[in-house]
């Protein structure tokens, strides 16, 4: 079956979380991507979570399956550039790199705070992105500190923003739209706003500052957030009318329902003292399962809260192939995210072998 | 700044509603595509409101929501109600000259509006349908309901984050619907591409919160990869410290500090005087986290956060101090680089803008119009795209089919 990005051809010389989500995406859609790495492998290869009883990543793995790895010190210098002469993209981590000045195609650097402005030199970091973002201030207890998301949720935002900036600029081309190929400068502070602009934009609007109100409190509405159950954990979101009717009804909380404070989405969130004792007593009554079917048909957003490990028997996950294998050198495999989109006459591959250092460097070395 | 037109040529007819939807449509509108979001009177976009009232409504309250318009720059308005046969019909006409149309409802609203990949087919031969739904367009949960927040909760994603004396940690109202946004740009970006290539258009089957699993990869792949949950540890890290946030001199403020590696541990004893040189190497501080903690903490304290953040920056110490809504706006990076564009709006003036967060040769993508108003481009797309006369907008305004007006539901 045709794949959507067939025929181009993607060099990755960059090697962070960033640049290699997005060229998982350019993979699994059929381009050829290439990981040009140094003699000591791309820095993902280092970064956690390890695979048990081996020294090798998982987050590489799972970055990088269908991938080739071509070693930049074994290439000879015509190879090297016909390698990177030849893409339709290249992609960069944000260092200077001599390989711009071959590039023909589209040249995309990824790096965390883009090209100039107060922060270039700044040293980046996920949790930076988040603080600077205004969301970090958010989370956590009412006193803080304040709570830092874990893992690399900046970095694959910012490979989400170039993998757009990058595709739209190669699209152009072939549309004719763009005489030229582009130089894309994708910031990962600056992709990590689309979370926090809205409330900017509302701030300039209301003049109203949002404060920390505590672990799943957000404004603007109550109930939101998550809760325990009989067994298992639930996540909730009430905020039309109808749906606190029809939750408060669930619940049997029949005199909640029409108290006039609790119409709106504030009135609610105003009086969470009242509110909660009685939720979270109620909630008790069910498991977490019963309650979602339950909810559900009442078109009530509520759902399971699924842990790691019930996240991968999820009947709804499981179906839909959410999750498929990176296969390493060794024929080990290990599970990883499928991709979360299905275009369906040209559908994805999903999962795939994960190419050791330099496994490909022959086969491009002329 | 200059426009960006790589798209140009490209029309999509945008359904979508709240947030996900129309920041996809808002990223492909950025890049030059001619966006033409449609609503109808009485059922408009809920990000306008999700308890209008009359009151909102002669207020011109669905023109005043600093969410929605931020996320409506670029694109034309339309009216049309589709649940009637005109209205419907008009629709599809729009749809014959389009490249693409995209919707974020449940599954069970298409449906009930005669609408589906087929008949977008019908309209249009190698139209391209994307379909966001939560959970995706197919499985046993397709037609269940959610938002963002609903999006995050399922994705395994607050089990992996918080402390674990605290229930299991969201990190936002609604995470779920800007990674939604940014996948389904990158879907259409796909099948656009496939569009121009084949002439074969395609429908897309979206899953927003399947979309979030990469954003928990961390998190899944220490359990299939090692069979265990990673540890709600709040700030801490197993492989660094210090590693956490810490008070600031003033009201809730605070500056995140991260310490690498060992030289940037050396540069930081320096900095923090003599409390800093009881702690040694990595092995050390991990041993004496609480103390370390505490330490800092009772260091940075005394500190003004952004002048702080600068100072170990200047050090080449990873730090960044913590932002508000407000001062998020007078960022000294993103105003040195542009990022908010200011630009008139109708009912509430000038307003910022965020920028598409790449550049293109070493220029911001400049915003060409703000959000238009409810229906502002009927004419303009109704006679313009599908040659009606004026005469026959004016029947199609008597009878309810287009407005520029919200109305409260008949029901």
């Amino acid at each position: 079956m045709t794949k959507a990005l067939e025929g181009l051809r993607v060099v990755d010389i960059g090697g962070s979380i960033s640049t290699e989500y997005c060229s998982k995406i350019f993979a699994d859609y059929g381009a050829e991507v290439i990981n040009l790495e140094p003699q000591s492998g791309f820095e993902t290869r280092k970064s956690p979570p390890f695979i048990k009883g081996k020294d090798e990543s998982a987050m590489h793995a799972y970055l990088n399956t269908k991938k080739l790895s071509v070693r930049k010190d074994k290439l000879r210098k015509e190879s090297l550039e016909d390698l990177i002469s030849s893409a339709d993209l290249v992609l960069n981590n944000g260092e200077k790199s001599e390989l711009s000045s071959i590039s023909r195609g589209v040249f995309s650097d990824i790096s965390w705070y883009g090209n100039g402005g107060n922060y270039d030199n700044f040293i980046g970091t996920d949790a930076q992105c988040f603080a600077l973002n205004g969301m970090l201030r958010g989370l956590g207890s009412v006193e803080g500190p304040p709570i830092i998301p874990s893992g690399y949720q900046a970095q694959i935002v910012g490979g989400m923003a170039a993998f757009i900036g990058s595709l739209g600029q190669v699209l152009g081309v072939e549309l004719g739209n763009n005489k030229k190929p582009s130089l894309v400068e994708t910031s990962i502070y600056e992709a990590t706003l689309c979370f926090t602009e809205v409330g900017a934009v509302s701030f300039f609007n209301t003049g109203l500052e949002g404060k920390r109100l505590g672990v799943n409190r957000f404004a603007p509405t109550y109930p939101l957030g998550v809760f325990p159950c009989k067994e298992g954990w639930i996540g909730l979101t009430v905020l039309t009318p109808s749906q606190w009717h029809a939750f408060c009804k669930l619940l049997k909380m029949e005199d909640l329902a029409l108290v006039p404070e609790y119409q709106t989405s504030l009135g609610r969130l105003q009086d969470i003292a009242t509110i909660e004792p009685v939720i979270k007593e109620r909630l008790l009554n069910f498991s977490a399962k019963d309650l979602f079917y339950k909810a559900q048909e009442e078109a009530i957003p509520l759902v399971q809260v699924p842990t790691m490990e019930e996240l991968l028997e999820v009947d709804q996950f499981l179906e839909r192939e959410a999750f498929t294998f990176a296969v390493l050198s060794d024929k080990d495999s290990i599970k990883v995210p499928s991709v979360p989109f299905r275009l369906m006459e040209t559908p994805p591959s999903f999962g795939g072998y994960v190419a050791d250092l330099g496994e490909n460097t022959l086969s491009f070395d002329k | 700044m200059k426009t960006n037109n790589s798209l140009k040529g490209i029309r999509i007819i945008d359904l979508s509603m709240g947030w996900a939807g129309p920041l996809a449509a808002r990223n492909l509108a950025d890049l030059g595509a001619d966006v033409i979001k449609v609503e109808s009177c009485e059922n408009f976009d809920w990000w306008r409101s999700w308890e209008a009232t009359q009151e909102w409504i002669d207020d011109d309250g669905a023109e005043k929501s600093p969410a929605f318009n931020s996320v409506q720059r670029n694109n034309r308005n339309i009216t049309l109600d589709l649940s009637r046969l005109e209205g419907r019909e008009l629709l599809l006409k729009l749809v014959g000259t389009a490249n693409a149309v995209m919707e974020n409802f449940s599954g069970s609203v298409l449906p009930k509006l005669k609408l589906s990949y087929e008949i977008f087919k019908d309209a249009k031969k190698d139209i391209i349908l994307l379909s966001m739904p939560a959970f995706g367009s197919t499985g046993p949960w397709k037609m269940f309901r959610a938002y963002g927040s609903t999006v995050e909760q399922s994705s395994g994603l607050p089990h992996i984050n918080g402390l674990s004396s605290d229930p299991p940690m969201m990190h936002h109202v609604a995470y779920g619907d800007a990674v939604g946004g940014l996948n389904g740009v990158s879907a259409l970006l796909i099948a656009l591409r496939h569009q121009a290539q084949a002439g074969e258009g395609q429908f897309i089957d979206l899953s927003q919160v399947e979309s979030l699993f990469p954003l928990a990869a961390h998190g899944i792949l220490e359990f299939t990869a090692n069979g265990k949950a990673p540890l709600r540890n709040g700030n801490k890290s197993e492989f660094f410290a210090p590693h956490g946030v810490y008070p600031c001199v003033g009201e809730d403020k605070w500056i995140v500090i991260q310490i690498l590696n060992e030289d940037q541990w050396l540069r930081f004893q320096e900095i923090g005087g003599a409390d800093m040189k009881r702690f040694g190497d990595l092995k050390d501080r991990l041993s004496k986290l609480d103390d370390l903690d505490k330490t800092i903490a009772k260091w940075t304290s005394t500190k003004e956060a952004q002048k702080l953040m600068y100072i170990l920056q200047g050090a080449k110490i990873p730090a960044a101090s913590t932002h508000t809504m407000s001062s998020l706006l007078n960022d000294p990076h993103l105003n040195s680089r542009n990022f908010w564009q200011w630009l008139d709006r109708a009912v509430v003036g000038n307003q910022p803008n965020p920028s598409a967060p790449f550049n293109i040769n070493g220029k911001r993508l400049a915003i060409k119009t703000p959000a238009p108003t409810l229906g502002q481009h009927n004419h303009e797309v109704l006679t313009g795209i599908l040659g009606l006369k004026q005469a026959e907008l004016d029947r199609l305004e008597d009878i309810g089919i287009i407005g520029s007006k919200p109305k409260m539901p008949s029901s």
